[in-house]
C-alpha cells in the first residue's frame, strides 16, 4: 500500500501507515515507551520530554509522540542514548517531586514510581530543598496536590479539548508553574472531571472519594459495564474486602474512549450494600420465613401449577440480558403473558464534547434495549414510578424481578394467586409475595447487557454474592427447566445461548465471540430511541 | 557384608552388687550439696537476658504531641507473611494521613520483623518482649491505642540513632 512506511524499531522491521507516531508504532512491537504527556485521546505538546527516542541520523533524540515514522527510520528505544536521557530526565522530575510515595493515593500506579524504578537513577543527588504548594481543593471530586505534579497538563488539555469547558489553566513559570482553577469556580459543575484523576500520570490529581480508601496493590479490577444510563461505557470495578472501593473506565473505544462520568464514576455505594437478602422467604399470611431454595423453588411451583388466569410479570431494564430471557422463557412456560418494566429517565443527556459518540444518556437503565429485545413494554413515567395498576389488579400469577416497587403500597400483588418476587432487599412492596427470592446484583454475577446502540457487552462478578443470594437467570432457569422439564443453565454461558434461542435477536452472536469490545445484536436498533 | 553386632555382657544380679552405683550416685549428690551450682532461675523475680535479634510484641512509635508515627501507607499489610495486620487508612483533622484503625493480631503473628523492616517512617517496631498473658483471646489483637501504650522498648535490631540502617 502506498500510504505505508516501513520503519525498524528496536531491532524489529513492522509497516505502519503514513502518519503513525513512533510512539504508537512501538507499541506494536511491544514497547511502551514512557510518557507522560502524551495521551491517545488528547494533542500532544511533548512538553514532558520523557518520550524522547534515538532516531538514526537525526543530530538529536526526537520526541516519539509527535514524531512520525519515516519510510526506512531506525528508532532505537532502549539505546544507551535513549536511556541516559530518560535518565536524565526523571532526574530532573525528581528535583521538586516530594518522595511521599507512603502518603500518596498514587503509589502504587504512578508512572513516575514506575519509571523512576525502572530506568531512574538508584540514588538522588538533590541536595537543595524541594518547591512546596501544598494542596488545594479543586471543587467537584478533586484534589490537587502541588508539589507532586510533573505538569504534563493532561488535566488542563482534558478540560479544553475533550470536555471542553476550560476550567484549569497553568499559572506562572517555569519552576514555579503550578496548575489552577480559575478564581474560586473550580470544577464544580462539571461532569466529566473525575477523568483528569484517572489521567494524571502521578498523585498530583487525587479523588477526594477514594482519598486513603484502599492502596492500588490491594484492589483487584473486574472488568464491568457502567449502569448509570444506556450509553453502556465499559469500567473496572476496583475491590477490596468484598467492596467495591472505586469504578475506573476501562477503554473500548467504540463506546467510552477512555472516559467515563462523573454520576457513573461514583455510582457504586448500591453495590456495598449490606442490608441485603440473604435466604428465599417463605410468607403466608403476615408470617415469614426463611427456608432452602430446594422449598422456596417447589412452592413456586405448585403455587403456579395451582394458579389460573395468566401471568403478569415486572422486569428491570437493570437487569442482564440472561436475567431478562430466563423471565421471559419462564412465563412462556406458565402459559405466556404481558412483562412490563419501568425506567427512569433524565430530562437531558450530557454529552462529552471532544467525544462525539459518549454521552450521559437520557435513558438510565442500561439495559432498556435489551428488555425491548426480549419483548417487554415501558410503563411509567421517567421518574420510573406509576403504570403497575394492571398487574396490581391481576389475580394470576405475578412475578417481579429487579424492581424496587417504591411507589406501591405493602398490598401490592394481594389479589395474586400467587406472587412472586425476585430482588436483593426485602422491599414493601413485596409485603404480600408469597416467596421472595434473593438474587445478586450486577456486581455479583456474570451476564451482558445490551446497550442503546445494540451492543450486547459483558460483566464479570466483582463481589460475592450474601448468603443464599443466586443469579437471577439461574434461578428462573430452574423454574422453568422443572416446570418444561428440559435441561437447566448452569453457567452465563450456557444462559445467553438459551437466550440466543428463544430471541432471534441474540442468535447470532457467540458468548465468547463478545470479547473486550461488546458485539452487536443482528436487529438494528433506533439510535434516537431515546 | 555381614553385619556386625556388639554384645553387651551385662553383669548378672544375682553376682554383683548395687552398693558402689549407689554410693556413686550419692558422693555427687553430696558434691553438689557443699558446692551448689546455680541452674534454676527465680523467673519472674529475675528476668532472662535476651537475645540481642529477640523480636517480641508489637510497639508503635509516637511523635512527641503523642500522634502514631504510622502514616498508613499500608506496606506492612502487604508484606506480612502471616497476614496479621489490619489497616483503614483516614486522615486527620491536621489534614495528616493516618490510621483509623491499626490492629496486629499477635497470635497470627510470626514474629518475623518485615512490618519493621519495610517501614518507611520507622512507626511500627517489633518489641523486646515475650509475656504475654491475656485472660481472653481477642485482647491478643492489639489497637493502635495499644500499641501506642506498650512501654517495653523496641527490638536491638533497630538503632533510633541511625533509624534508617544508611
Amino acid at each position: 500500500m502506498a500510504d505505508m512506511v516501513k520503519v525498524t524499531i528496536d531491532g524489529h522491521e513492522l509497516e505502519v501507515p503514513k502518519g503513525t507516531t513512533i510512539l504508537e508504532a512501538a507499541k506494536r512491537v511491544g514497547t511502551e515507551v514512557p510518557h507522560y504527556c502524551y495521551h491517545p485521546g488528547m494533542s500532544s505538546p511533548a512538553m514532558c520530554r520523557l518520550c524522547l527516542v534515538d532516531v538514526e541520523g537525526a543530530p538529536k533524540p526526537m520526541p516519539s509522540c509527535v514524531t512520525t515514522v519515516m519510510d526506512g527510520q531506525v528508532v532505537h528505544t532502549q539505546s544507551e542514548k535513549a536511556l541516559a536521557n530518560r535518565q536524565g530526565v526523571l532526574e530532573f522530575y525528581l528535583v521538586n517531586h516530594p518522595l511521599d510515595c507512603p502518603i500518596c493515593d498514587m503509589s502504587g500506579e504512578c508512572n513516575l514510581q514506575d519509571y523512576v524504578h525502572e530506568e531512574g537513577r538508584k540514588q538522588g543527588r538533590g541536595r537543595e530543598p524541594k518547591r512546596v504548594f501544598g494542596r488545594d481543593d479543586f471543587g467537584g471530586d478533586v484534589l490537587f496536590y502541588g508539589d507532586r505534579c510533573v505538569m504534563c497538563t493532561r488535566c488542563v488539555r482534558f478540560m479544553s479539548e475533550v470536555e471542553q469547558d476550560d476550567r484549569l489553566t497553568v499559572v506562572e513559570r517555569g519552576n514555579r508553574s503550578v496548575i489552577d482553577t480559575f478564581f474560586a469556580e473550580g470544577l464544580d459543575g462539571t461532569n466529566w472531571h473525575g477523568n483528569i484523576v484517572d489521567i494524571c500520570p502521578v498523585g498530583a490529581l487525587v479523588s477526594k472519594d477514594f482519598l486513603h480508601k484502599a492502596r492500588a496493590w490491594d484492589l483487584t479490577h473486574t472488568p464491568s459495564i457502567c449502569t448509570s444510563c444506556s450509553q453502556g461505557c465499559n469500567i473496572d470495578l476496583h475491590t477490596r474486602d468484598n467492596l467495591v472501593q472505586r469504578i475506573k473506565p476501562r477503554e473500548n473505544l467504540d463506546v467510552n474512549g477512555w472516559w467515563i462520568c462523573d454520576h457513573g464514576r461514583h455510582d457504586y455505594e448500591w453495590m456495598n450494600r449490606g442490608d441485603r437478602l440473604e435466604a428465599p422467604l417463605a410468607r403466608d399470611g403476615s408470617t415469614s420465613r426463611a427456608t432452602g431454595w430446594k422449598d422456596a423453588l417447589r412452592g413456586v411451583l405448585d403455587g403456579a401449577a395451582a394458579s389460573s388466569g395468566g401471568v403478569r410479570a415486572i422486569a428491570s431494564a437493570g437487569s442482564s440480558n440472561e436475567d431478562l430471557g430466563a423471565l421471559r422463557a419462564l412465563v412462556d412456560a406458565l402459559g405466556g403473558g404481558e412483562i412490563v418494566y419501568r425506567s427512569a429517565r433524565a430530562a437531558d443527556e450530557i454529552p462529552l464534547k471532544g467525544y462525539p459518540t459518549l454521552a450521559r444518556r437520557r435513558d438510565l437503565a442500561p439495559n432498556t434495549t435489551g428488555a425491548n429485545l426480549m419483548g417487554m413494554t415501558r410503563v411509567g413515567g421517567d421518574d420510573a414510578t406509576g403504570g403497575l395498576e394492571g398487574v396490581a389488579s391481576h389475580e394470576g400469577v405475578v412475578i417481579v424481578l429487579g424492581d424496587r416497587l417504591d411507589d406501591v403500597g405493602a398490598d401490592f400483588g394481594e389479589k395474586a394467586s400467587l406472587y412472586v418476587y425476585l430482588g436483593t432487599h426485602d422491599v414493601p412492596g413485596a409485603s404480600a409475595a408469597h416467596f421472595v427470592l434473593p438474587v445478586a446484583t450486577h456486581a455479583e454475577s456474570e451476564g451482558t447487557f445490551t446497550n442503546r446502540e445494540g451492543r450486547v457487552q459483558r460483566f464479570e462478578p466483582a463481589l460475592q454474592a450474601p448468603g443464599m443470594a443466586r443469579p437471577a437467570w439461574l434461578v428462573l432457569g430452574a423454574l422453568t427447566a422443572e416446570r418444561t422439564g428440559g435441561g437447566v443453565a448452569r453457567t452465563a454461558p450456557d444462559a445467553f445461548a438459551a437466550l440466543g434461542s428463544t430471541v432471534p435477536a441474540f442468535s447470532g452472536i457467540g458468548y465468547g465471540d463478545i470479547g473486550s469490545r461488546g458485539a452487536v445484536v443482528n436487529e438494528s436498533v433506533s439510535l434516537t430511541g431515546d | 557384608m555381614a553385619i556386625s553386632v556388639k554384645v553387651m555382657h551385662r553383669p548378672a544380679p544375682e553376682t554383683t552388687s548395687y552398693l558402689r552405683a549407689a554410693l556413686s550416685g550419692m558422693a555427687l549428690t553430696f558434691r553438689h550439696m557443699v558446692n551448689p551450682v546455680k541452674v534454676t532461675q527465680q523467673y519472674p523475680e529475675e528476668q532472662t537476658d535476651l537475645d540481642p535479634r529477640w523480636r517480641g510484641t508489637h510497639v508503635m512509635e509516637t511523635h512527641a504531641d503523642g500522634r502514631p508515627k504510622c502514616v498508613a501507607c499500608g506496606l506492612c499489610p502487604t508484606v506480612c507473611p502471616a497476614n496479621c495486620i489490619r489497616l483503614v487508612g483516614g486522615e486527620d483533622d491536621q489534614g495528616n494521613r493516618y490510621p483509623l484503625v491499626y490492629e496486629i493480631d499477635e497470635f497470627r503473628c510470626i514474629f518475623c520483623g518485615m512490618c519493621q523492616e519495610v517501614c518507611p517512617v520507622e512507626a511500627i517496631h517489633v518489641g523486646r518482649h515475650f509475656e504475654n498473658a491475656e485472660y481472653t483471646r481477642d485482647r491478643f489483637v492489639y489497637d493502635l491505642d495499644r500499641l501506642m501504650e506498650q512501654d517495653h522498648p523496641s527490638t536491638l535490631l533497630w538503632d533510633p540513632s541511625d533509624p534508617t540502617s544508611e
